[in-house]
């Protein structure tokens, strides 16, 4: 097992043989160039690419853990010299805990958590968040609902305040509920154009068909769900302190972050909450090819993709360098066969979403339609190869490079960070996972990303395609073809060409 | 070659709230506009700042939390240099410097970051072109090496620039049709600025674009981007000396350019209310853009001017985004806020309603929001609450690594130099209710420009 501090050593020494022949270089070209330097005739430097020198380590701050009395987790991310601090309420409980006949409710919960307190109206809520400098989102994944609190540092003691009386003291008014479900409602209706949202849509009720995490495909129609009632009975079963953690990240002390958050917080009492982890979404096994009408789409969106069984937490690793060497980014498989090389697509990368148990590969393409049978084809060998040839070791190499040099970038945006933060902490994960990201990635060998190629069901995806039917479906000839509304509701199938 | 080296020392922590104490606040706004600058704040990074023999000016400003370089370049040239009849070529340019120069291919420069995984990016302006990027920290000689070859030898020649014009052409036609107010927008702008070189598009004019030659553009890259034209920040994890010995190296021996010729400035033209309509505009629904020109941003009328944009229009307890938004729900879009083009400033709005009653309501409801403004004077709580979110965008505009290179390289150019850099974000804090009520006399009482757009 290499270390990584050898690796570091590894590179430091390989370094210095670099640095002898660029110096050898550089005594040669003043050789050449004579001490006097003339801009016509280059100087030798310019001709190559420099070598990088060794890579630094990334340090990330240790997250600090403690439970108050009322089980209510906190923890803190100590960040020096940083004006504006974050706060961080995760609940345990997310959208596939919504009721069966009711999807949206975990959201809509989530969503009205800001709108007021009992004496304190919403534009109320809002001037006091905006006097701090601050802003507030709330998201809801399939297991847990993150809110992001935002606000400059001076502000913490006001920050827990309004935050405590949104959680102790709601208020669930009529009118804001109303507010809330007509945005919801005119969010998703703007959204019904969208190939990205539709597809995405689409594909997860496929995959997700009678599974707790087919709710978080809701759409527009989820406004019948919607009610005081519904609100109230999710309230009161999941907001609890045993059911949530509070993280801060800023300049202060865990000492010092509980003595504060217990101050606001410790008449949150907890109660009996189910937060036994739901079994993994079956994969799909057989391949099927869904089409969704779009009649003015010039072009074709495509979205292929199945669930993944996690067998432990670390298989994040190597089929984060599997997605990287397949559709990571514009240097991976994908766009370099269906874009540079073929000319079929605009794009074409593929991305993971982590759960729990499990995970979402998902690839997403846009192509010329007059192709899309030949893309899919393209698309399907290039996921077949990777789960039956190993990768190349220069391939995975560059895979693993750029995901090194990728991941402190991401996590320099605060959004990025609190997002991955929020699902380390939701799903127990555990800092090293993140602290130790570099040496994690490292370790990874092409017998690895093989192994979880062969458990991930690539040969038999859902492909969602998003388009014009009309041209579509002449080209798709040779397929079943099942087509869907943009609701994800199955309406007929085309049988090789023929209506069924 | 000239060093300066700006090290801004800690001080001691702002009270939470100053100078809350209306009466106080009145007082003092008899004897002046601004409140005495508060304690200030230090930046959370070290800045050093050099100029190399052949002018290049350049900014170092360490950072290590996390493995990774910022490197910005930028260019004191924008769309107001273009000549007239040759819009669009400062846009232009800056889609060849990515197209390749003598040592690095075509789109190599983005090869070469994107394959080790960093992040790059460019923005034309009225008055300036920056190129930025992201790197980890091991590879700033490598961008170093790929900005220095692009300042130095860019290759442009008549199959690229073919290439490129018809790129921009296309760009602007879909610009035409994803926007249905982007001809509205152009006319608005002729309005409001003095001069064709102020008010046309950085994407340029479509005959404009058609006529440019290799030849256009190569006079106007060997003029402009010349190191004595540039400013190149470093921002995050390297050492000081190593920064400087690479700058060195790459940079030192471009030659410099030829003088840079004065850009001959304009003033606002003084005038009355301008009222002009639209009529029968394709677009969806009407709206109206509304428009003031203000003092440049060098005055020190500008501080209050910016906390005045922040109570009307930046964030949803803003008065104008309350009202409109909020409770009257007479606008179904709001856009707006200060825009600088060089040495001239304007407070520009853009409000969409669906009806025209619903229209002619947000309208009113702008007038008389400005009104209030200058007849009243503004709660302690309100001000302080525009000012909380002024200082949080402030903070976040340099809380990333290339956000922060960004607006070091902006601040050298608008000011040129980086003196006071520290205190800077004190002269706004110290903005005083009777500042506001100034101010917004001084600007907001005549002189509107207003362009209504009545749809078929």
């Amino acid at each position: 097992m290499i270390r990584h501090t050898e690796i570091h050593g590894v590179i430091s020494r390989l370094s210095l043989l670099r640095s002898i022949c660029v110096a050898c270089l550089l005594f040669l070209s003043f050789v050449q160039n004579g001490a006097g330097h003339a801009y016509s005739d280059q100087e030798r430097f310019r001709k190559e690419p420099p070598y990088p020198d060794p890579l630094l380590e990334l340090r990330l701050p240790q997250i600090e853990t403690a439970t108050l009395s009322n089980d209510l987790r906190l923890s803190v991310l100590r960040r020096q010299r940083q004006p504006v601090m974050q706060l961080l309420l995760i609940i345990g409980t997310g959208e596939s805990a919504s009721p069966e006949n009711a999807p949206g409710i975990a959201t809509f919960t989530a969503n009205m958590l800001n709108r007021g307190a009992v004496g304190l109206s919403f534009s109320k809520v809002i001037e006091s968040i905006e006097a701090m400098g601050g802003n507030f989102t709330a998201t809801t994944y399939p297991d847990y609902s993150v809110f992001s609190f935002s606000f400059l540092e001076d502000y913490l003691e006001e920050a827990l305040n309004i935050l405590s009386r949104m959680i102790l003291q709601p208020a669930f008014q009529r009118v804001e509920m109303d507010n809330v479900i007509r945005t919801m409602y005119f969010d998703l209706v703007n959204k019904n154009d969208s190939p990205d949202v539709i597809g995405k849509r689409v594909l997860r009720k496929i995959l997700f068909k009678d599974h707790p995490y087919s709710k978080i495909a809701f759409d527009e129609t989820v406004r019948r769900n919607l009610d005081r009632r519904g609100l109230v009975d999710f309230f009161k079963k999941h907001y609890h302190p045993n059911n949530a953690e509070i993280v801060l990240i800023g300049d202060l002390s865990l000492q010092i972050a509980a003595r504060k958050v217990s101050r606001y917080f410790n008449t949150w009492t907890s109660q009996d909450v189910n937060r036994n982890a739901l079994p993994p979404p079956k994969p799909n096994q057989e391949l099927k090819i869904c089409l969704v009408d779009l009649p003015d789409a010039k072009d074709a969106r495509v979205y292929i993709g199945n669930t993944i069984v996690l067998r432990n937490p670390n298989d994040y690793f190597p089929l984060t360098v599997l997605n990287q060497v397949i559709g990571g980014s514009a240097h991976s498989r994908l766009f370099m066969n269906l874009r540079e090389s073929k000319g079929y697509a605009y794009w074409a990368f593929s991305s993971l979403e982590f759960f729990k148990t499990s995970a979402l590969f998902t690839i997403s393409e846009r192509v010329r339609p007059e192709v899309i049978s030949e893309s899919i084809r393209e698309s399907l060998r290039e996921m077949q190869k990777i789960s039956t040839s190993i990768v190349p070791s220069h391939e995975l190499e560059q895979a693993k490079s750029f995901l090194i040099g990728h991941f402190p970038l991401e996590i320099e945006d605060s959004v990025n960070f609190l997002d991955k933060l929020s699902a380390l902490r939701a799903y127990d994960l555990g800092d090293t996972q993140w602290r130790q990201y570099y040496k994690n990635l490292m370790l990874i060998n092409a017998e690895n990303v093989f192994d979880v190629a062969k458990n991930a069901f690539f040969n038999t995806p859902v492909i969602v395609i998003i388009g014009a039917i009309q041209i579509l479906s002449e080209r798709l000839n040779d397929y079943e073809l099942n087509v869907y509304d943009r609701s994800g509701k199955l309406q007929y199938t085309i049988n090789k060409g023929a209506l069924e | 070659m000239i060093i300066t080296s700006v090290l801004i020392k800690s001080s001691p922590k702002l009270p939470r709230k100053g100078f809350h104490v209306l009466g106080c606040v009145l007082l003092g706004a008899l004897l002046c506009l601004e409140a005495p600058a508060q304690e200030e704040k230090p930046f959370p990074f070290d800045i050093m700042t050099y100029e190399l023999e052949n002018g290049l000016r350049v900014i170092l400003a360490e950072d290590y939390s996390l493995p990774l370089v910022s490197v910005a370049v930028a260019y004191n040239v924008g769309s107001i240099n273009e000549q007239p009849n040759k819009t669009g070529i400062a846009y232009m340019l800056e889609n060849l410097m990515f197209q390749g120069s003598k040592n690095i291919g075509h789109m190599q420069h983005i090869n070469f970051i994107q394959k080790i995984g960093g992040n790059l990016n460019a923005v034309t302006e009225e008055d300036k072109t920056i190129y930025y990027q992201t790197v980890p920290s091991n590879q700033l000689a490598l961008v170093l090496w790929l900005e220095s070859d692009r300042m130095m030898s860019l290759d442009i020649n008549a199959q690229k620039v073919a290439r490129t014009q018809n790129s921009l052409i296309r760009e602007i036609q879909r610009r035409k049709i994803s926007d249905a107010y982007f001809d509205s927008t152009l006319h608005f702008d002729r309005l409001l600025y003095p001069n064709e070189a102020y008010s046309h598009p950085i994407i340029g004019a479509e005959e404009d674009l058609r006529e440019l030659t290799s030849k256009d553009v190569k006079n106007f890259y060997s003029l402009y981007y010349a190191p004595n034209n540039a400013v190149l920040c470093v921002t995050g994890n390297f050492q000081k000396s190593k920064a400087r010995n690479l700058v060195k190296k790459y940079f030192s021996t471009i030659p410099r350019g030829p003088s840079i010729p004065e850009l001959p400035l304009t003033d606002h033209k003084d005038s009355d209310d301008t009222v002009k309509t639209l009529e029968n505009y394709t677009a969806q629904s009407p709206a109206f853009h509304l428009g003031y020109r203000i003092s440049s941003p060098e005055s020190t009328d500008f501080y209050t001017l910016t906390i005045i944009e922040y109570i009307l229009l930046r964030g949803r307890s803003s008065r104008l985004y309350e009202k409109l938004m909020l409770k009257d729900f007479t606008a179904r879009q709001l856009n707006g806020g200060i825009e600088t083009r060089k040495n001239l400033a304007t407070f520009k709005l853009f409000v969409r309603s669906n009806t025209e009653t619903m229209m002619e309501r947000s309208q009113k409801t702008v007038f008389s929001e400005l009104n209030d403004l200058r007849s009243d004077l503004i709660d302690e709580d309100e001000l302080e609450r525009a000012k909380s979110m002024f200082k949080r965008d402030y903070i976040n505009r340099y809380a990333k690594l290339a956000d922060r290179a960004i607006f070091l390289v902006e601040t050298y150019l608008a000011k040129g130099s980086l003196d006071g850099i520290a205190t800077e974000m004190q002269r706004y804090i110290a903005v005083t209710p009777s500042a506001v009520i100034g101010i917004a006399n001084r600007y907001f009482y005549k002189g509107r420009i207003l362009l209504n757009i009545k749809i078929k």
